[in-house]
């Protein structure tokens, strides 16, 4: 999934190389005349696509030179509103790619010539069930799994709790008309149930997808579906998940705080009005907890709900939400030298098994490891809200692997039908219009 | 004149003088250019190490893609709206002034710094305006054409996007207009002024036929940069809401990058490049049959 960040700036500056500390190697015991001889520095890059985290990772460049005093890594930001395969090609075809880059699941395919196989990384018999699947291509482990993330109907407990007339609890809500009915309490207490952020990303990466998502538990059957789209025989106006999930849409739409003027939201919103419990309900991920957290009046009592599909509560994609590896590390193998790679891949260790390394994932930079030897606890709601799902086996496998214009395009059919602007029936048109031209 | 004896004597001393530039415009703009045509006849993704050539498979898809030409409609209905609006308003702020205004030039100036903010920063303050500033004093004041963001609805998000290029490039253009008007001789105004004519009569038979090279020169550059427009696009609708504001700059873009169609991008660049060529060629062309001389 694509989590496009809109920040306030366009083009961030580029992060300063780390400041180079004078640190001597320990002498040898008992050899201390021979000391001196200073191994050279190895420079590495990382292309950073997850804005929301630059900062974070530059302190981690830093923490991690501490631990390994011989390597210095840069951290590149990729402009908000580009995608990582905008940034990355371009710096490609400049001759100066970075030696690590963020990707989106869905673009690893297209760098296989010119990234390195890390089969033989320690860390691939740690990673998490699936979470190796999307990038692993021939059999071979091509891209590093740096984060799950999650979506759904983020809540704010306190002004649920409100409506509910005591502690509300989220796995009552397993069907449509158990939302219908928690946003009706909403309304009731005087608080608006639900807000939609409009941008296309999240309509056509985020909500949409469930739409694949749910069609099975098994994502062999998802995959073979999306076929069948691409074949032109998805027939999407009898697809009883497809509907379901759009039916459910209308309903938000009707409890929408900007249902008068459904496109003017943007998405500084969204975590505003959740935040100050002027909407009990917000459609988005994990990534926006250090945004609601700035404006947080329920004492970080947050969590997810999956969006129900129909009103039994047995149906799958009722009781599951998304989640999956959001981000995927690549290493050159192209322009890098062999101690820029064995550099890089010291990074990722790093990040899988030392202290200061795990601190930076759970901690610092609240993503939630797709290792399953890391033993932090996230701090962020959010997240715990989206381990306790996959602890309980309760998610449905986002999707990775859609094509990366598919949020653009579809996004922009989605919001066509959020304002009103086109029906049922030209959703439905554009969508499988999309798919037949998809190569 | 320097005059040298021999042929080559005078081709050495020319590239003398015109070789650094000559150099630099081969290798920044032909070479590109030349390249860029080389990759629509093949099926490049932007990434890939291999490629094929695929002939004119490219041109057929552009003229397959009707969200193509659905772009470039929209532009030129842009197009259409700015090259009139910039040059009305430049044109007017111009002749305004230069009719002796007690700190014209201090305006001038004023006027002038619009077209000196980037496009991208220019996109994130208007967009501020449109779907901050604006929504609440529509609030306040119940005034109905600002209740609701401009930005969320498709006519309103051109007419945004048409006012913030208006107001980018009209100071850009007065300070050609203004050059044009100090260039009209002062004595055949008088002559006129003394023979009667009234002050539209001047301007019209008088003040436009000698300022056309001003016009030419300003409808030339605001028909390409309207055609050509991506930063203010991008950064204040974001080819929204639902695309309906993509102009086909950013379609080509969007096209090569985000589907990762370099081939069909690029042959998209190419004929978008002939398009423009035609159009401005044949408004310098019509033009210049309208200039005077005194």
């Amino acid at each position: 999934m694509k989590s496009r960040k809109r920040l306030s700036a366009w083009i961030l500056s580029l992060a300063l190389v780390t400041t180079v500390t004078a640190c001597s190697s320990s002498a040898p015991e008992g050899d201390s005349a021979a000391a001196g001889g200073t191994s050279k520095e190895v420079k590495i890059t990382l292309l950073n696509s997850k804005g929301e985290i630059q900062q974070q990772l530059e302190e981690a460049a830093k923490a991690f030179k501490t631990d390994h005093p011989d390597i210095a890594m840069e951290i590149i930001p990729v402009p908000a509103g580009q995608s990582p395969f905008e940034k990355a090609s371009a710096l490609y075809a400049s001759g100066n790619p970075a030696t690590i880059t963020m990707l989106d699941p869905s673009d690893v395919i297209k760098f296989k010539d010119r990234i390195a196989d890390l089969s033989g990384e320690k860390w691939k018999a740690d990673a998490v069930d699936k979470s190796l699947d999307g990038s692993t291509l021939d059999g071979k482990v091509m891209a590093f799994p740096l984060a799950i993330e999650g979506f759904g109907l983020i809540y704010n407990k306190a002004v649920l709790d409100k409506a509910a007339g005591g502690s509300f609890d989220p796995s009552s809500v397993k069907t449509r008309q158990d939302l219908e009915k928690l946003m009706g309490q909403v309304k009731a207490s005087g608080t608006a149930p639900l807000v939609i952020s409009p941008m296309d990303w999240s309509l056509g990466a985020h909500y949409l997808s469930l739409a694949y998502s749910a069609q099975s538990p098994d994502t062999a059957k998802v995959a073979a579906w999306i076929e069948e789209l691409k074949a032109g025989k998805g027939d999407l106006a009898n697809n009883k998940v497809f509907g379901g999930l759009m039916d459910t849409f209308d309903l938000m739409m009707k409890n929408n705080i900007d249902e008068a003027s459904a496109l003017s939201g943007t998405y500084e919103r969204g975590p505003e009005l959740l935040g100050k419990g002027e909407v009990g309900l917000w459609f988005m991920g994990n990534w926006a907890w250090p945004q609601i957290q700035s404006f947080d009046t329920a004492g970080g009592q947050y969590g997810f709900l999956p969006v129900p599909l129909s009103d039994n509560p047995e149906d799958f994609g009722n009781s599951q939400i998304a989640a999956a590896v959001s981000k995927r590390l690549v290493l050159d193998k192209e322009k890098s030298t062999p101690e820029q790679l064995a550099a890089a891949k010291t990074f990722l260790n790093w990040m899988v098994y030392e202290e200061k390394g795990q601190d930076f994932l759970v901690n610092k930079a609240s993503l939630i490891p797709a290792f399953g030897n890391i033993k932090l606890e996230p701090q962020d709601p959010l997240a715990k809200s989206i381990k306790d799902y996959i602890a309980r086996g309760k998610t449905q496998e986002a999707m990775g692997t859609l094509p990366a214009d598919h949020w653009a395009k579809n996004g922009a059919a989605m919001q066509k039908y959020l304002s009103k602007t086109g029906d049922r029936a030209e959703l439905i048109k554009d969508i499988e219009s999309y798919w037949k031209s998809v190569k | 004149m320097i005059a040298e004896k021999g042929r080559l004597n005078r081709i050495r001393t020319r590239l003398l003088f015109t070789g650094p530039t000559l150099f630099a415009f081969t290798t920044v703009m032909i070479l590109p250019f030349v390249f860029g045509i080389y990759l629509t006849f093949t099926n490049w993704d932007g990434i890939s190490t291999e490629l094929t050539f695929v002939a004119f498979e490219n041109y057929v898809s552009v003229f397959q893609d009707t969200e193509f030409w659905k772009s470039f409609y929209l532009t030129l209905k842009f197009v259409g709206a700015t090259v009139v609006g910039i040059n009305v308003v430049a044109f007017g702020l111009a002749y305004l002034l230069t009719s002796g205004l007690k700190g014209q030039s201090v305006f001038r100036a004023g006027f002038f710094v619009p077209n000196l903010i980037g496009g991208i920063v220019l996109g994130f303050i208007w967009q501020f305006i449109f779907s901050n500033v604006l929504v609440y004093l529509g609030k306040t004041y119940d005034i109905g054409l600002f209740r609701a963001s401009w930005l969320s609805t498709p006519d309103k998000a051109l007419w945004a996007l048409i006012i913030v290029t208006v107001w980018q490039y009209a100071g850009y253009m007065m300070v050609i207009y203004v050059a044009g008007l100090m260039n009209v001789p002062k004595d055949i105004l008088e002559a006129a002024s003394i023979d009667g004519a009234s002050g539209w009569t001047r301007l019209r038979r008088m003040v436009l036929p000698m300022i056309v090279p001003s016009f030419i020169v300003c409808i030339f550059l605001s028909l390409q940069r309207g055609f050509l427009v991506y930063d203010v696009n991008f950064a204040l609708t974001k080819g929204g809401p639902f695309k309906s504001t993509e102009m086909v700059a950013m379609h080509v873009y969007e096209k090569a990058f985000r589907s990762h169609d370099y081939g069909v991008g690029q042959a998209e660049a190419f004929i978008l490049f002939l398009l423009v060529t035609a159009v401005t060629l044949v408004q310098v062309y019509f033009s210049k049959k309208m200039e005077v001389e005194a």
